[in-house]
């Protein structure tokens, strides 16, 4: 099943017939505070929503996925977990340990909406096309039995990133919490359909031409492992996210007036357009020179070589 | 003004050694849990104030079970990097900030539970807290910043150091219940200048940090327009402004801590390690070394 939020806030179901359909007013039952409370309330009760929302589909009448005006299908959830790295890249260094950093909700943004570049003197603003894993309970110290089960669905992200700001000599991550640098969609996609979710190919398309080109078979921590680890850190909640990292090898700028488009197989694509006032200019096409970076030393712009353990 | 959340869900203001309740100033905000309450009370609190004051001076006090946080789980949790330039005379660091899990955040009398990973330490970071009460975004750098905020209070940025991928990852500040908050939303008109308050955190009743916010490197207007040329902050975001590293140290089974704001209050918590691991007691001399050569070596 495929979930989507569009219009002025409404939820919704996309049928085969590449229509979506609202379903919010199945969801008033559980008394929403605001469009927020929508899908977490929707992951929370989907067994007993099931058969309804399988028979609103069937009956159709709804509108075509390109006239629905698509937004995130994540509106605000309480986390965006995103992993540092974790792809191979095609080498055979050893596995890194698995590291995360979080990322401003503020910056939400999804199908068809602009990422706006802020007037910062960032080194350059990259796409980062990531699958992203869509969390269906609470949950905290999931042991590896129950990590999958514990998924509602997948998604497709673009981790936009600025690059080069904050404090030198400290891995920097604020650069990609600017407003608006948060890309999620076109939908969700229920974990039912995806069985085997370290098989898919993703792919990132500036203005038709191909960036970022690769598997989640080349995943450093599978995802099971990701669930696993996070929640014996903190506790996950309904529509909390995570980020599972993505693969740096055909990354590039995004610059005024591009079109982003991230793939994820078996889910869908989204298209970000890109916003500059200051119309900056980088080279086009992929950055090489992140790309032999990250594969010769393991780290990129914003990974700088390990320092003395200084604390925060 | 002192707003507090009582452990039984009222909403309160200190008075005469108790507690008064106002509640009846929020009773048309829907909530369904005492932590999405609290953000959508503070949207409403800074134009609510004359209501509250007047509920605060004419109700009867009683005398709570304990509190909350004032905040028990933030929309955002931000943090600053360092931030005090911990007596080396130096040239301002470039600012930065993090994001942390806001599942950390716990309560006064809360228990801070070591997880079962091999951090090198944990560490106390005792730090004043920036609580928003206005969507705010590209703030300027001036006194009408603070016009955003519902108040100040004392938060603990409790740390796992050896954590994580390489340099000083973040995620080792992100474990459920590593941010004790609180006991108080303390309003601005109370804290005239907050660039000159003293900050203690005494472990087992020996003191070890004890620093001002007037050695901060960025002050709190300028923490706000910096974080608010990134990112919009809204309501019952919690933004703590960075500590002092001269005087750090271990937090272990059984430890009392007792963090204190000149004008803030005092913030109280237990530590527990089901692992009963040991740490030498005392300030960590190594990590403020550290810290002041880094400085140095950066001036």
């Amino acid at each position: 099943m495929r979930i989507a939020t569009f219009g002025d806030g409404k939820i919704g179901v996309v049928g085969n017939d590449e229509t979506v359909v609202d379903v919010s007013d199945l969801l008033q039952k559980y008394d929403p505070l605001g469009p927020e409370d929508l899908l977490p309330d929707l992951i929370t009760h989907l067994a007993e929503l099931r058969p309804e929302l399988d028979s609103r589909v069937a009956t159709g009448g709804g509108v075509p996925v390109a006239d629905a005006q698509l937004h995130s299908p994540l509106t605000r959830p309480s986390k965006i977990i995103c992993l540092i790295g974790n792809y191979r890249e095609g080498t055979d260094r050893p596995i890194q340990i698995l590291d995360i950093f979080f990322k401003s909700p503020e910056g939400i943004t999804g199908h068809g909406d602009t990422a706006v570049l802020p007037p910062h003197q960032a080194d350059i603003f990259h796409h980062e096309a990531e699958i992203a894993v869509v969390v269906g309970r609470e949950s905290k110290d999931l042991s590896e039995d129950e990590a999958m089960d514990a998924i509602f669905g997948y998604t497709c992200y673009n981790d936009v990133s600025a690059r080069g700001l904050g404090r030198t000599g400290i891995n920097s991550f604020l650069g990609k919490s600017f407003d608006t640098f948060a890309g999620f969609g076109p939908w969700i996609v229920t974990s039912d359909e995806i069985p085997d979710p370290q098989v898919l190919h993703i792919t990132v398309d500036v203005n038709g031409e191909r960036r970022q080109d690769y598997s989640t078979a080349d995943m450093e921590r599978p995802i099971k492992e990701l669930m696993t680890y996070i929640s014996s850190i903190m506790t996950l909640h309904p529509g909390d996210v995570i980020c599972c990292g993505t693969n740096h090898q055909g990354l590039g700028s995004m610059q005024d007036g591009d079109d982003v488009t991230t793939t994820v197989e078996g889910i869908g694509s989204f298209t970000l357009h890109t916003r500059d006032e200051h119309a900056r200019e980088w080279k086009r096409g992929i950055d090489e020179e992140m790309a032999r970076r990250v594969r010769e030393t393991g780290t990129g712009r914003e990974m700088p070589a390990p320092s003395s353990g200084r604390p925060a | 003004m002192r707003l507090v959340l009582t452990s039984d869900d009222r909403i309160g203001v200190e008075r005469d050694g108790g507690i008064v309740d106002v509640s009846a100033a929020f009773e048309d905000i829907r909530y369904r849990t005492s932590a999405d309450r609290m953000p959508r009370v503070l949207a409403t609190f800074l134009d609510r104030r004359a209501r509250v004051e007047e509920l605060a001076a004419s109700g009867e006090t009683f005398s709570a079970p304990g509190l909350q946080a004032p905040v028990p789980r933030p929309p955002k949790l931000i943090a600053a990097f360092g931030n005090y330039l911990e007596g080396i005379n130096r040239e301002r660091q470039t600012q930065d900030m993090f994001l942390e899990s806001p599942d950390s955040v716990i309560g006064p009398g809360g228990t801070v539970i070591l997880p079962n990973h091999p951090a090198t330490i944990f560490h106390h970071e005792a730090e004043l807290a920036l609580i928003i009460g206005r969507r705010a975004k590209d703030l300027p750098a001036d006194a009408s910043a603070l016009d955003v905020l519902a108040g100040y209070s004392c938060g603990i940025d409790v740390s796992a150091r050896g954590m994580g991928r390489m340099g000083p990852s973040r995620m080792g500040k992100s474990f459920d219940t590593f941010t004790p908050l609180g006991p108080a939303i303390v309003t601005t008109y109370e804290v005239p200048d907050p660039q000159n308050l003293r900050i203690t955190m005494k472990v087992n009743g020996e003191l070890r940090q004890d620093y001002s916010t007037s050695d901060m490197e960025y002050s709190v207007i300028e923490v706000l327009s910096f974080i608010t040329g990134y990112m919009t902050l809204v309501p019952g975001d919690v933004l703590i402004c960075g500590t002092n590293h001269q005087g750090l140290g271990a937090m272990q089974d059984g430890d009392q801590l007792e963090m204190e704001i000149e004008r803030v209050g005092k913030l109280e918590v237990t530590v527990s390690d089901p692992q009963k691991r040991e740490w030498p007691r005392g300030i960590d001399q190594e990590t403020a070394a550290r810290q002041r050569a880094v400085g140095a070596a950066q001036s």
